[in-house]
């Protein structure tokens, strides 16, 4: 049976405490002027999946140099402990049981110390978006992204063109020096490496180029790819101007040292972390970093997650969560575990399964995840977390003298601290005003009516806080 | 790939035009009036408006205008084959070289036209696509795409869905409709059945709607409910109200208005003591999520909700670079569903002012691979309905005179398909919408 390793715990390097207690707290002051506990909640969202109360505090202290390398590295912390995914009394089946792959990534994203990982790995899924494939494969393909997730570029994109799932889904499997198929040298070009750039003739050479790789439907489990010589056309190709009997890693080299690539590449993980256009001279400048580096991931993603513009306007959040990171943030924050299947289909109804992607281009980000619909759903995701142990509200536990403002602060509490906007905090306390305030009702009921509505009061806010529209930004 | 800067609709329109595909220009409300939704819309304000607001105005459009007439938008996505699909039996020996391994036997549609359509279109209630073809309800569109095609499917999807040629974001053409013609406060007068809201009808201001499921669009609390739950969703709603610092908390607020103002026009409708006042009288194919949106669809035109355009995307994908043979089901999914669709408005008796309109958003390579296309340009869309003008209203292209990329040549705009639909049928004017509709020329679409 499939054993998911546990969520990573591999220590990284802690900022080394040499000085005297009175310079470190001198220069702690230094470091922490400018980042508060918004900062960090803001990094944690786009970085991970959200910073609870524990850690936005204990961040905070150590100001932004020490958030950011551990948040690259990792290393130790007051990442909640939360429990490991169960369902119905048993562990995970991911490669067997129905949803279970999404629950089990899903659980990764919960309980990781490595956020930024997960973050990037869901990054990956979308801009190397494969679907439609045995589940094995897909989960060996998720294992492959987050293996590379910070890693090199070019590494990363031989084992996706070499992966099973991805040889399958764009047809590159079984295309060979016959029939070329120019389904993966197209998207190759559009959506993995350049954008723009190149012309038709370019894909055309490139599917020449890419031939050669088999596939074997003959096996016990699911079917295997295999690169196969003969297949391939040892013919002269030309592309991006250039002649050469090129094959496959070569057109991966042509693409990666195209002048396009480095600010089409720099400015999509951009767009995944801060959202606003990105300026010209911040592209050509992450552009360098990431060719100096021989096309690093990290220290692109690291200059990006230091930018001032990722931390403007804190108290008026510019990003939608998306449906994964809506849910998974909300667990993380609650300190709720994986614990039944309905994550899976609720992630259905809002328009985001991992695995299976809507097409090769990925998701559409942004405000396209904000319809009627899926916002209907996510006030069912609030419904079901509020049935979790952590936030379930039993009757009678809700002290009845509570004032509207002590109501709202203890739903706050309870969800993980959230943040809200002063107007939505006003009418959370115009709610609970009217819900506590006591009315006249039938003789003998008052007692009990009261409670029963410090209770509904309380559900009620921890319900908004959850799904208001507060919560669908970071 | 070719490059569209130069014939940019984005860059050939005015200062004024611009700001209207953005979604920037204020509506006013002669606009709305002239926009043929009829008098007695006492509309408008700059907020928001509170769910009675909403209801009555869904009321209100449909009372005015019952007779109003209905688009539907439905998408093959991945590009469809046109070969296969619409067959050229007139130049059977060519297409038989292209499609050496893939060739369907088609049998000739009547009237001459020297086409036949893949066996498979014959599937579902009255003889599917064909029977309906054969009924005079389906105008055929081949050759169909835009000059100079782009052949990746976002951009050229995205060309389809704004209706115009660039790569910048902008609403959706149906959505853009709705911003001049349509009214600030139903969500429901544009419909995308499922659980996102289709490009195709994204607005710059007038609301609209995704329904995944009618019958469970409404909310439930758990453990709240009597006073405390109206009052608590009385909350939810006035934080979908307000101003806010950023365009996605603004549309976080909108999305939370739009859903509470679907679940209250929509909750008459749901299912209730296993009474289901949606219930179809036709029969639709049971696994097929495509039929079941599309009789959601059929069921919500029949009702007062003031639904005037909708869009509906098919199941599968049409990308067939490697699985040629996909078609078989694919294409039978598509007239088992649309032949019931339209037999399930006939019956709710609304036929008479539902137009569909089904299109891909490019064709393939005339040449097979091996054993499927490569992305191709010159593809196939229809419309279909009692109003649809029957025939073939597009040149066939031809199958040895091919464009420089070895594609068939395109022989008819979609944005010229776009501008006739938009005038014949919703009675609006195209220029508004289509920048340079003038320029496009028309096809009778519409009888």
């Amino acid at each position: 049976m499939f054993r998911p390793s546990p969520a990573d715990t591999e220590a990284g390097m802690a900022v080394p405490p040499t000085a005297t207690d009175a310079r470190r707290r001198a220069r702690r002051r230094r470091r922490r002027r400018g980042w508060s506990e918004a900062h960090v909640r803001r990094l944690f969202w786009r970085a991970g999946f959200g910073a609870t109360p524990r850690e936005a505090r204990h961040w905070a202290r150590r100001g932004k140099r020490a958030t950011l390398h551990w948040v690259l590295n990792g290393g130790p912390s007051p990442a909640p402990h939360i429990r490991g995914a169960r369902v119905d009394g048993h562990g995970l089946q991911p490669k067997d049981e129905w949803g279970h792959d999404v629950l089990w990534w899903l659980d990764r994203m919960v309980r990781s110390r490595r956020p930024l990982q997960e973050k990037l790995t869901l990054f990956w899924h979308d801009h190397f978006a494969t679907s439609d494939q045995d589940t094995p494969l897909m989960l060996a393909q998720n294992q492959t992204l987050r293996r590379h997730a910070l890693g090199s570029f070019p590494a990363l994109l031989r084992a996706v063109t070499e992966d099973d799932a991805m040889l399958l889904f764009l047809s590159l499997a079984d295309s060979d020096k016959e029939a070329p198929n120019e389904n993966y040298a197209r998207e190759l070009m559009e959506l993995f490496t350049l954008g723009r750039g190149y012309a038709e003739r370019d894909i055309r050479h490139a599917a020449r180029a890419l031939t050669g790789f088999r596939v074997d439907w003959d096996t016990d489990g699911p079917p295997r790819c295999y690169y196969e010589r003969e297949a391939h056309d040892a013919g002269v190709k030309r592309i991006f101007g250039r002649h050469g009997r090129f094959d496959w890693q070569d057109v991966l080299r042509l693409c990666v040292n195209h002048p396009a690539h480095a600010p089409f590449m720099v400015g999509k993980l951009w767009d995944y972390f801060v959202g606003t256009p990105i300026p010209g001279g911040t592209r050509r400048r992450l552009a360098a970093v990431y060719r100096r580096s021989g096309h690093r991931i990290k220290p692109v993603v690291g200059e990006i997650l230091a930018h001032p513009a990722l931390y403007r306007k804190l108290d008026a959040p510019g990003l939608v969560k998306s449906p994964v990171v809506y849910l998974a943030g909300a667990l993380r924050s609650t300190g709720q575990g994986i614990d039944r299947e309905s994550w899976a289909w609720l992630l259905e109804g809002m328009g985001q399964v991992p695995f299976e992607p809507p097409s090769v281009a990925g998701w559409d980000w942004g405000l396209a995840w904000l319809s009627s619909n899926s916002m209907r759903v996510r006030f069912d995701v609030a419904n079901y977390l509020m049935d979790t142990p952590r936030l379930h509200v039993n009757d009678g536990s809700t002290p009845s003298k509570l004032s509207p403002r002590a109501a709202v602060a203890r739903a706050r509490r309870a969800t993980g601290n959230p943040w809200i906007s002063g107007r939505t905090e006003a009418e959370l306390v115009r709610m609970a005003r009217r819900l506590l305030t006591e009315r006249k009702l039938k003789d003998g009921e008052w007692r009990q009516d009261k409670q029963e509505r410090a209770d509904m009061c309380q559900r009620a806010l921890r319900q908004l806080l959850l799904c208001g529209p507060d919560a669908h930004v970071h | 790939m070719p490059r569209h800067n130069a014939c940019d609709d984005f860059h050939r329109t005015s200062e004024a035009v611009r700001r209207d595909l953005l979604g920037g220009a204020p509506l006013t409300r002669r606009q709305v009036l002239a926009g043929g939704l009829g008098a007695g819309l006492a509309l408008y304000t700059a907020q928001a408006l509170p769910v009675t607001r909403v209801l009555e105005a869904a009321a209100a459009d449909a009372a005015a205008a019952p007779n109003a007439p209905v688009l539907v938008s439905v998408f093959l996505p991945g590009g469809v084959d046109l070969l296969d699909t619409l067959v050229p039996l007139h130049d059977f020996g060519r297409y038989a070289d292209l499609h050496k391994e893939l060739r369907v036997d088609a049998e000739a549609l009547a009237g001459g036209s020297g086409l036949g359509l893949h066996p498979s279109l014959t599937r579902g209630l009255n003889g599917g696509v064909r029977g309906l073809f054969e009924r005079g309800k389906i105008g055929f569109l081949p050759g169909i795409d835009y000059p100079d095609p782009d052949l990746s499917h976002f951009h050229s999807r995205h060309f389809w869905e704004t209706g115009l040629i660039t790569e910048r974001s902008a609403p959706g053409w149906l959505g853009r409709w709705l911003d001049r013609a349509g009214n600030r406060d139903n969500p429901l007068q544009g419909i995308s059945m499922g659980y996102g809201l289709s490009p195709v009808l994204r607005s710059g201001r007038a609301p609209v709607a995704a329904v995944a499921s009618p019958g469970d669009a409404g909310f439930w609390m758990r453990n709240v409910w009597g006073e405390p739950y109206k009052e608590a969703m009385a909350t939810y709603e006035r934080l979908g109200h307000g101003p806010a610092g950023s365009r996605a908390l603004e549309a976080a607020r909108d999305s939370v208005r739009l859903a509470k103002g679907v679940a209250d026009r929509l909750a008459p409708y749901a299912e209730e003591d296993g009474r289901d006042p949606l219930a179809s009288s036709v029969p639709y194919p049971a696994e097929s999520d495509f039929g079941t949106r599309l009789r959601y669809l059929a069921a919500l035109i029949s009702k007062p909700l003031g639904i005037r355009v909708a869009h509906v995307d098919a199941d599968g994908d049409f990308d067939t670079h490697d699985n040629q043979k996909s078609l078989v089901g694919l294409l039978a999914d598509v007239s088992e569903c649309l032949s019931a669709f339209q037999a399930d408005l006939e019956a709710r008796g609304v036929s008479g002012r539902v137009l569909t309109l089904v299109w891909s958003e490019f064709g393939r390579r005339p040449e097979q691979n091996g054993s499927g296309t490569d992305h191709g340009a010159g593809g196939l869309a229809w419309v279909q309905g009692d109003r649809a003008r029957p025939g073939i209203h597009s040149d066939y292209p031809s199958l040895s005179q091919l464009d420089g990329h070895d594609n068939l040549k395109v022989t008819i705009d979609f944005r010229r398909v776009y501008s006739s639909v938009l005038e014949q049928h919703l009675g609006a004017d195209a220029s508004s919408v289509i920048p340079n509709a003038g320029r496009l020329g028309r096809v009778q679409l519409v009888r």
